[in-house]
């Protein structure tokens, strides 16, 4: 092994590091009044409740499906035996890493809004280092998941002169991205639904028909609502990005492990790229964290200007650090292979400014909407889902532009050297993700920001420290926006590389049928019956041998089936917050109700009541879709084969991104309407036309904080089950 | 503790005796008991004292006693017609503004200054009549105006509220009315720039009747109530004051509900 590699988990132990300082340093802020602690224990508790209950959930989960795997690989050998422990460490590490990123966000709430008393940069600077513990945890957990496998697999497989046995590392570790897919999907769809069914919840009935104001300590379901903050954007985002950062990073391994194997140094070099950029990434991630800070008296531009200093200076840093280390490390094609991540970083870029064009109030589109609320609700409705559905243009076409300009750069414009190009595209995955640490930061800011602006107003602190509170929260929804396209831009990219390195996983399933049964017959009728004609086969080989083309009803049955999955597992979750928010609303009543002085404010509701109602709902809302999305891409494997799975992959991959642009913008389209009407247009706060963008943005908070996100997961989900199923799909698949 | 209070409602008319104090009755009237209800409230603490034979203290003393449970009587009602132009002007002491959920805010009597900056006008009639009306009046030269029995229609006494135009007070044609939240601001654009193309009227009539709740991030100055010849005023607090000083009940004030 090469020793550069021990930079990988040296990094990633850096970075955990750091996490511990933050959050140190947070930890020793005061966290003001005694009502101020109180309710930020309220929302500690019911935090903790909730991520306990989804453990208990997920635990089972794992446990049955550990079951599965295991018996497939050492019952029915049709399996890679390390799958059942990697699926195991997979979920752990992104349990961790939600674990502590809602621990530190709920204990930095109150922190923040007590700093803000001081000043503006207090303020900032305890939320952001909050979101930077998220941020390098992730990182940080994830890196160190890939560097303990990498080194334990280099030890049963020495691959330092065995270019297939580092063929079976890289497809080996791909699955433990099955275990981070897993946790995410309930993390991101039980979040989603917990958090919405709070938010609606608590809007219904507290705003719409009791008249009280947002985060009133009177409301039952506002400290739910602030739980729910931390739920969807702190644990959910995080398994999100968890999963696509390292989904990115194993499967460009993969992919450079099948492009390079005619040399057992230069594949050791492709594999160690992407974990070696995302080393970096890290170190620069932590730079940038430092550089985040702002001045007294700050306007929300400058506050802006603060994150994106940060954001910025590790994005260039990254550009130049990265051609430094592809020279040094001598990659073929190394300043093309560079030029693939610069497009990855670019590409996230344009989604990001598309996300905010369509999204922020001070440009047209959303404007627009606005403007339509003149004439009611539903001319509101119709425009956002019109600009929602044109939102999608943009980041299609920039996927579409980095797709091929990363493959024609890592591959010096030879468009048929297909190994290189789609390692090539796994490349701007990681360029994109590289400097994920701060990135992430960012999103995680929004909840914390959040949070604390409602520990103020229930505190009743001054307005000066409101005023201040209100700036960050104010530039968190901003970051929020934004933050949700980059991560369907990186879904979007890792379930592209995901999907290409499902051949390799393809060959190592046949490599291991063959050593059973002597030889492999393809559907189309080639029979194979040596590793070295297997490992002669290319890309464009399998696709022929497997029948995977257009005019094969299978594969369009599957892309059919793919598209119909998108639009399925939507439904299920927006239907499962309109029956969670019923049953809260209900409880809001009841508590209204049957508690004596709430309105008064001599009585205390029973939050944890709410809570529990929003856990119960969440867990048991997601069961179905979760069961769905991991269910339906077996199914398809068993019956369809490899032509069918693939087609179910790409339809799922480019509906389900493209749903996914739409709804997210949608949503956050509808929501700034709002905003922009309450700054003081279209007649403003009380208006008619403001009562029609509050009903917009009721419709788009399961668009955007539900449905939306958890189509990442489902992309990278299937992609993944998928993989892991391959050995079993070229076994026994029926068609 | 008090008692008895006694309360002039404005919407609807009526007076009131209560064993609840103001804020306590304010909230009631919002939400009532079984908080299913929901709705603003405003009123006046009356002077018991100086109301004259208006009310009978006896029936009071007798009928308006605590609860079976010890609970004081929430409202006795002691009329609900031709209320306001039977009660004396300094028989009226602070007056309460209550939001939807039950928040109290108190207004006390101050005194009006004039600053003549604008020229137009629009005010919210509340008691006893609810129309909206434009006018090229101040306030207290529109409450004497309303009140003057010589003009063809007047009514005896009158509580109304001056509302924000923003640029349309002096520029109803082309000054921007984004902030402002009524319905069909063509036609408020419309009646004010009729009043100035017609100097020889004085009011226009915006809106007939007035339906729903006062939003009061639109009054501006404060409340009137006057007759032909008097006016008193209870200056409603700046928005940087509410939000510093009386925030609970600002933020209450501004979140909407739907009616």
């Amino acid at each position: 092994m090469y020793n550069i590699f021990w930079l990988v988990p040296l990094a990633s132990i850096l970075a955990l590091l750091f996490a511990l300082y933050f959050y140190r340093q947070v930890y020793k802020e005061d966290e003001g009044t005694e009502i101020m602690k109180k309710i930020a224990n309220h929302v500690r508790l019911g935090a903790m409740a909730y991520l306990k209950q989804q453990y208990k959930v997920v635990l089972i989960f794992f446990i049955i499906l550990t079951v599965l795997f295991s018996v497939l690989a050492y019952g029915f050998n049709l399996q890679n035996p390390w799958v059942p422990f990697a699926f195991l460490s997979g979920g752990l590490f992104s349990g961790i890493a939600g674990y502590l990123g809602m621990k530190t966000a709920t204990m930095a709430s109150a922190r923040t809004a007590n700093a803000a008393r001081k000043s503006l940069d207090a303020g900032l600077r305890v939320a952001f280092r909050s979101g930077g513990v998220m941020g390098l945890v992730v990182v940080g957990l994830g890196l160190l998941d890939i560097s303990i496998w990498f080194i334990i697999l280099n030890y049963w497989y020495p691959a330092a002169n065995d270019t297939h046995n580092m063929m079976i590392i890289t497809t080996t570790m791909l699955t433990f991205g099955m275990g981070a897919s897993a946790q995410a999907l309930f993390a991101r769809v039980g979040g989603g639904i917990f958090t919405k069914a709070a938010d609606v919840g608590a809007d219904l009935v507290g705003k719409v028909e009791a008249g009280i104001p947002e985060d009133d300590p009177r409301n039952p379901a506002t400290i739910a609502d602030n739980v729910g903050d931390n739920v969807g954007d702190v644990a959910g985002m995080g398994a999100d990005l968890y999963e696509s950062y390292c989904g990115s990073i194993l499967a460009t391994a993969a992919l450079g492990s099948a492009a390079f194997m005619n040399t057992s140094q230069m594949q050791m070099k492709a594999v160690l790229a992407p974990m070696l950029i995302a080393a970096i990434g890290i170190v620069l991630s932590i730079i940038g964290i430092f550089v985040v800070r702002t001045k007294e008296g700050a306007s929300q531009k400058n506050l802006m200007k603060s994150l994106e200093k940060g954001i910025n200076l590790s994005s260039v840093l990254i550009v130049v650090a990265s051609l430094g280390l592809l020279y040094l490390l001598q990659i073929q094609n190394w300043l093309g292979i560079w030029g693939s991540l610069v497009v990855g970083l670019l590409v996230g870029i344009v989604i990001g400014k598309a996300t905010e064009y369509f999204t922020s109030e001070e440009y047209p589109p959303t404007q627009k909407i606005a403007s339509n609320a003149a004439t009611g609700p539903a001319t509101v409705i119709i425009s956002g889902l019109g600009i929602g559905m044109v939102s999608t243009v943009i980041p299609v076409i920039a996927v579409g532009i980095g797709i091929i300009l990363s493959y024609l750069s890592a591959t010096s414009g030879d468009i048929s050297n297909l190994p290189v190009g789609l390692y090539g595209i796994g490349i701007a995955a990681v360029g994109m993700l590289s400097t994920l640490g701060i990135t992430l930061a960012t999103d995680a800011y929004g909840p914390i920001a959040d949070n604390a602006g409602g520990n103020a107003e229930m505190s009743e602190l001054g307005p000066e420290v409101r005023k201040r509170t209100d700036a960050l929260d104010s530039l968190g929804n901003t970051t929020a926006a934004t933050g949700k396209g980059f991560a369907i831009g990186s879904a979007a990219l890792t379930a592209l590389a995901l999907l290409a390195s499902y051949i390799e996983e393809l060959k190592i399933g046949i490599d291991r049928l063959m050593q059973a049964s002597g030889s492999y017959l393809f559907p189309n009728g080639l029979e194979i019956s040596s590793r070295a004609e297997l490992t002669g086969l290319g890309l464009n080989d399998f696709m022929n041998y497997f029948q995977v083309h257009l005019m094969n009803p299978i594969v369009l049955i599957g892309v059919f089936l793919g598209s119909m999955m998108a639009f399925l597992f939507c439904g299920f979750t927006m239907n499962a917050v309109g029956r969670a928010a019923a049953k809260m609303v209900d409880e809001v009543r009841r508590q209204f109700r049957e508690i004596k002085g709430i309105l008064e404010g001599e009585t205390e509701p029973d939050y944890a009541k709410c809570v529990e109602i929003s856990t119960k709902g969440a867990q048991v809302e997601m069961i179905l879709p979760s069961i769905l999305a991991i269910a339906v891409p077996i199914v398809v494997c068993l019956i369809f084969g490899v032509a069918g799975s693939l087609g179910l992959l790409v339809g799922g991959l480019s509906t389900g991104f493209v749903l996914a642009v739409f709804m997210s913008n949608s949503g956050g389209a509808w929501d700034n309407a709002k905003k922009y009407i309450e700054s003081g247009h279209m007649g403003g706060k009380g208006s008619s036309a403001h009562k029609a963008t509050v009903i917009g943005d009721t419709v788009g908070d399961p668009f955007k904080d539900t449905s939306g996100p958890s189509l990442n997961i489902l992309i990278k989900l299937m992609s993944m089950v998928t993989i892991v199923m391959s050995g079993v799909t070229v076994a026994i698949s029926l068609l | 503790m008090k008692e008895h209070y006694l309360y002039f409602s404005v919407t609807p008319e009526a007076l009131i005796a209560s064993g609840l104090e103001p804020e306590k009755f304010g909230s009631y009237l919002a939400v009532g008991t079984q908080k299913r209800a929901r709705g603003q409230a405003v009123f006046f603490e009356l002077d018991i004292d100086k109301m004259g034979d208006i009310v009978s203290k006896e029936y009071i003393e007798k009928n308006c006693i605590p609860r079976p449970d010890g609970s004081p009587k929430r409202t006795l009602y002691l009329s609900i017609y031709r209320v306001l132009e039977r009660i004396p002007f300094d028989a009226l002491k602070s007056l309460y503004l209550t939001t939807d959920d039950g928040r109290v805010l108190k207004l006390d009597r101050g005194d009006f200054v004039h600053q003549k900056s604008e020229s137009l006008y629009l005010y919210q009639e509340l008691c006893p009549v609810t129309p909206r009306i434009a006018s090229t009046l101040d306030p207290v030269e529109f409450v004497n105006y309303v009140c003057n029995p010589k003009n063809n229609i007047s009514v005896p006494k009158l509580f109304c509220v001056q509302l924000d135009l923003g640029e349309l007070s002096n520029d109803p044609i082309a000054g921007n009315a984004d902030n402002l939240p009524y319905t069909n601001v063509y036609h408020l654009r419309d009646c004010l720039a009729g009043l100035l193309q017609n100097q020889s009227k004085f009011t226009k009539t915006v809106v007939r009747f007035f339906k729903g709740d006062i939003q009061y991030r639109t009054c501006k100055n404060g409340f009137f109530i006057g007759d032909n010849k008097t006016c008193l005023f209870y200056p409603f607090p700046s928005k940087t004051e509410l939000d510093e000083k009386y925030h609970s009940w600002w933020r209450s004030a501004l979140t909407m509900g739907f009616n």
